[in-house]
Order: C-alpha cells, then sequence, then structure tokens
C-alpha cells in the first residue's frame, strides 16, 4: 500500500515537473523567435530576484514594491466578491425558489451577464467618483452571475423525494430552509463562489489596468511603460499563480461541505 | 364475506375495548379509520387532462392492514396519496380519523419507496428533525427519548450517527420506517416500501413490520402499496386490486382471512392461502405459460 502511494506522488511530482520543462521550452522557443524581444526565462529570473530582494518596499503612492501590489490587488478583489456575495446568495436562493421570481429577474439576468467589466467601469467612476470605488464595483457586478446562477440552480433542483419530507412532517418554512433547501444548495452554491472568485481575479487586473493606483493590473500597465517585459511576464506568472491557489481554496471549502463522500 | 367482516369488526372492537380498560376512557372511536368517498384524481398535462384514478370508494377499518396491488402505474400510488395528503383528489373525499384529508398530517405516517432520508443528517437527525416538526409540543428531553426508542425500536441505536450513506437499503428503510412510527401516527401509509430491497431483506423486513405493528396493540391501521402478491398476502387482512390505468378503478377486493401470528413457512402450505395467491394471480395476469401466448 506504502508502495502504491509512494509510486503515485512520484508520478504526479514528475508530471508536475514536466509541465513546467514543456513551459519553460515554449517561452524559450517564443524568444527566441521574437529575437529576444520577449525575454527568455533566464533575464526573467535575473528581474524576479530583484524584486523579491524587497517585495514591500514603499515610496510613494505609485511606486511601491510587488508584495505591496499584490496585497493591494487581493484586497480589492475581496471587498468586490464579498459584495457581490452579499446580493448573488440571496437573490439566488429567492429566484430558485420562486417560479415568479425567476421570471421577473432572469432577463435581467440573461442581459448583464454578458457586459464586461470594462463597459461598467465609466459608469463606476461616475457613482464612486474615485478609481478605486469603480474597480470594486466592476468586480462585484462582474463575478456576482456565476454565484447567482449557480445558487438558483441549487435551490431549484431539490429533488422531489428531499421536499416530500418536509411536506410529509409538515416541516415549518424554517425548518425547510435550514434542513432542506440550504443542506441541498450548499455545494452549489460553493462552486457558484469558486467560479466567481476566478472571475474576480480576472477582472481585477483589467480593473486596474484602467484605473491606476496599487495593484498587480497598475504594476503590469506601469512595466509596459517603462518597457522592463521581464516584469510583465513575473506579473504573469504571479497572477496566474494566486488564481490557481484561490482556486485550490475554494476547492478545499468544496470538500469540506462534501457530505457525499463522508 | 359477511362473516369475515364482523369477525374482524368483533376483533377491533375487543381491542379497542381492552385499550379503554387501560386509559380508563371512553372510546367510541368510529370503526371506519379511512374513508375514500368517489375519489377521482386527475392531473392536467401537456397532452391533456389524464384522469389516474377514478370513482374510488374504500372503507379501512382501524387497526386493519390493507394492501393495494395492481401493475406498475395503475395509480396506486395515487390513491394512497390522496390519503396521506400529498394528493388532493379532484372529486370526491377522503377522510381520515374522522377529519376530511387537506393535507399531510401528524395522524398518518408516511413510509417512501426512495426512503426519502434526508442525506446531510445521521439516522438520529433525520428522525429528530421529524419528531421535532410533528410533536413541536413536547419538550427537548420528551423528543430526544422518543428518537432513542425508535431507533431501539429498530434495532439501529449502534448506527444512529451514521449517515445514510454508509447505510444498507434494509437499514435505510428502517430508519425510515421508525421516523413513521415516532411520530405515533393512528395511520401508517407504505408507498413500495421494500420494492428497492433484495428478496432476502424483504421477508425480514415483513416480519419488523408486522413486529412493530404488534407492541403497538395492533392499533394502527396501515395501508400499504405493493405489487408483490406474497408479501400482500402475508402482511394484509385484505388485498385491494386495481385495475390497470388510466382512470383506473377496484377490481376487486380480496379477504385474506388467515390467523395471526402469520409464519412465512407453514403459510405457503395452508390451502386457504393457495387459494386467496391464485385469484390475485388471476386477477393480476393473464398469461401463466408460454403456452397462453398466441
Amino acid at each position: 500500500m506504502k508502495k502504491i502511494f509512494t509510486l503515485d506522488t512520484l508520478y504526479t511530482i514528475l508530471a508536475f515537473l514536466g509541465s513546467l520543462i514543456i513551459l519553460g521550452s515554449i517561452w524559450q522557443l517564443v524568444s527566441i523567435l521574437t529575437k529576444h524581444e520577449i525575454p527568455g526565462p533566464g533575464p526573467t529570473w535575473t528581474v524576479f530576484k530583484e524584486l523579491m530582494a524587497e517585495p514591500f518596499y514603499d515610496r510613494g503612492p505609485n511606486d511601491k514594491g510587488i508584495g505591496n501590489q499584490l496585497i493591494s490587488s487581493i484586497g480589492r478583489v475581496f471587498s468586490g466578491f464579498a459584495i457581490g456575495t452579499l446580493i448573488a446568495i440571496p437573490l439566488g436562493l429567492l429566484m430558485g425558489s420562486s417560479k415568479l421570481m425567476m421570471r421577473l429577474f432572469n432577463p435581467i439576468v440573461q442581459i448583464l451577464r454578458p457586459v464586461s467589466p470594462l463597459a461598467w467601469f465609466p459608469l463606476g467612476l461616475l457613482a464612486f467618483q474615485a478609481a478605486e470605488g469603480a474597480t470594486v464595483f466592476i468586480i462585484a457586478i462582474t463575478s456576482l452571475w456565476p454565484t447567482l446562477i449557480n445558487t438558483s440552480f441549487g435551490v431549484a433542483t431539490i429533488p422531489s423525494d428531499h421536499k416530500n419530507v418536509g411536506k410529509a412532517f409538515g416541516f415549518s418554512k424554517w425548518k425547510y430552509v435550514t434542513k432542506i433547501m440550504l443542506p441541498f444548495a450548499l455545494p452549489h452554491i460553493i462552486t457558484g463562489l469558486r467560479l466567481s472568485i476566478g472571475v474576480a481575479w480576472l477582472v481585477i487586473v483589467a480593473g486596474e489596468m484602467l484605473s491606476g493606483g496599487v495593484g498587480i493590473g497598475f504594476f503590469v500597465w506601469d512595466s509596459w511603460n517603462g518597457l522592463s517585459l521581464e516584469k510583465i511576464l513575473i506579473a504573469i506568472l504571479i497572477i496566474g499563480t494566486v488564481g490557481l491557489l484561490l482556486d485550490k481554496v475554494f476547492n478545499a471549502i468544496q470538500s469540506m461541505f462534501a457530505w457525499e463522500n463522508k | 364475506m359477511a362473516l369475515t367482516d364482523h369477525l374482524s369488526e368483533t376483533l377491533v372492537e375487543s381491542h379497542i375495548n381492552e385499550k379503554a380498560k387501560v386509559t380508563g376512557a371512553q372510546n367510541i372511536s368510529t370503526v371506519n379509520s379511512i374513508e375514500v368517498k368517489d375519489v377521482t384524481v386527475s392531473f392536467k398535462t401537456k397532452k391533456g387532462v389524464y384522469t389516474a384514478i377514478k370513482d374510488i370508494n374504500l372503507s379501512v377499518k382501524k387497526g386493519e392492514i390493507v394492501s393495494l396491488i395492481g401493475h406498475s402505474g395503475c395509480g396506486k400510488s395515487t390513491l394512497m396519496n390522496t390519503i396521506s395528503g400529498m394528493v388532493t383528489p379532484s372529486e370526491g373525499t377522503v377522510t381520515a380519523n374522522d377529519n376530511i384529508v387537506k393535507g399531510p398530517g401528524p395522524d398518518r405516517g408516511i413510509v417512501f419507496q426512495n426512503y426519502s432520508l434526508l442525506p446531510w443528517l445521521s439516522v438520529y437527525k433525520n428522525i429528530y428533525e421529524a419528531v421535532d416538526s410533528v410533536l413541536h409540543n413536547k419538550t427537548t428531553s420528551e423528543k430526544k427519548q422518543i428518537v432513542t426508542d425508535a431507533l431501539a425500536m429498530v434495532n439501529l441505536l449502534p448506527h444512529k450517527d451514521k449517515l445514510p450513506g454508509q447505510l444498507s437499503g434494509g437499514m435505510k428503510q428502517r430508519v425510515a420506517i421508525a421516523r413513521a412510527f415516532a411520530i405515533s401516527p393512528k395511520i401508517l401509509l407504505l408507498d413500495e416500501p421494500f420494492g428497492a430491497l433484495d428478496a432476502l431483506t424483504k421477508g425480514s423486513m415483513h416480519i419488523e413490520l408486522l413486529k412493530l405493528w404488534n407492541l403497538d396493540n395492533r392499533n394502527k391501521t396501515i395501508v400499504m402499496v405493493t405489487h408483490d402478491i406474497e408479501e400482500a398476502i402475508f402482511l394484509s387482512d385484505r388485498v385491494v386490486v386495481i385495475n390497470n390505468g388510466p382512470a383506473a378503478t377496484i377490481k376487486e377486493i380480496v379477504d385474506v382471512p388467515l390467523e395471526r401470528p402469520r409464519n412465512k413457512k407453514d403459510i405457503v402450505h395452508d390451502p386457504k392461502y393457495m387459494e386467496i395467491h391464485d385469484r390475485l394471480l388471476s386477477l393480476l395476469f393473464d398469461k401463466f405459460s408460454i403456452n397462453d401466448i398466441h
């Protein structure tokens, strides 16, 4: 048994290293093809070490270390995500449990959902007068849809078997919501949250590029202005890694609440 | 038929009188626990109106065990659902315990075909929530005691903290039965309760059900939907054969005047059993061998 476990993890590690090598090779190839206009892994690594030497430096409002930028972005993401969730979950529960509510709100959802966050940005600036508020706004309004849709789906698809238990034993509205509706919908809600945080993280980079200030998106734009392509590539890798970690966090939350596998 | 009717009435009455002696109360209950009067159930479908059952009239006496048997889709579950209150009849009324049935109620316990245990609640909590909902006037410690007793009755106390997903089919059904018994209903409605179980488990469940019924002095009226002839005969006092749908009616009601307690091994050698078994087979099947296929 122990042997099989070790073999399996060995394969996982090897596969991971394999994918890193493939990525690195494609990167190097692209670098060579663009005659090193796009820097290869080597020079990028050098710049990375420089950035990591002082990740949290602060020399003014527009000159901060990459660590600070990252933390600022993550903060904004969670604010927008939290606001979005506070709207999405109650509305989703309502829409899923009432056909009337679904009919009333679904057209609104279908129309607003495909709108790009960048289109919302000017409205956000107008409403909140500041880039900070606008950025949080566009994160909220763009990332709430997956949670909303998944929540309402979870509630709308409660099997009649479960509903019959509530009916047969005269469950009060409160008991129905807390013992049947929410426990059934919870895995769906968490799936929605997981998708939403992914969207939120995508949006922050775009939003920050437009708004300036402090953040990883701003860092990308600033590096472009400073013609440091290495920094851009580093930022891309960091953005990707943080996105991956966020996804893994929600994955873990999902497993925590999965009663099916217990 | 009249004689057996009279006999069962006398039996039931003696039970009631026994209970009256024990409780010291005057028990002037109607002998009919369930009355189905001219019941028709129709549904609106995309293709028009579908009538499931039509003009059903049925009386079930207190403490009687009655089976509803018929082919799949004949409407026997629909009929039982009008008694449980999960379905409202389009025409006619159903009276249970002297009240017109308007919806599910604490006086009628239901056991579903698919157990319908909430998968995220433990065995204990599944029963507790039902007890808490129906017997809401009792204190928490009383409720807890009822749950524990119910679990002990079906021998599942050691498994009380397990989730339904960790139980076998037979165990899940025992939890469902314990849950229905725990709310002390006067009427127990079982919708193909053993349909999803293997034949061996089914056999032991029959005996468990009868044991529980006996523990309560055979006071509970039980109506059971099944398509298992042997099960129907072994458990019931009467078997109601339903025609094929749509607009299904009662084909015939077959008496089962076999003495209790019934024994699974002995019963099959009883000539009365064989007669009843034959009758039900004739009512339900038209082909008995390959020679019958033209």
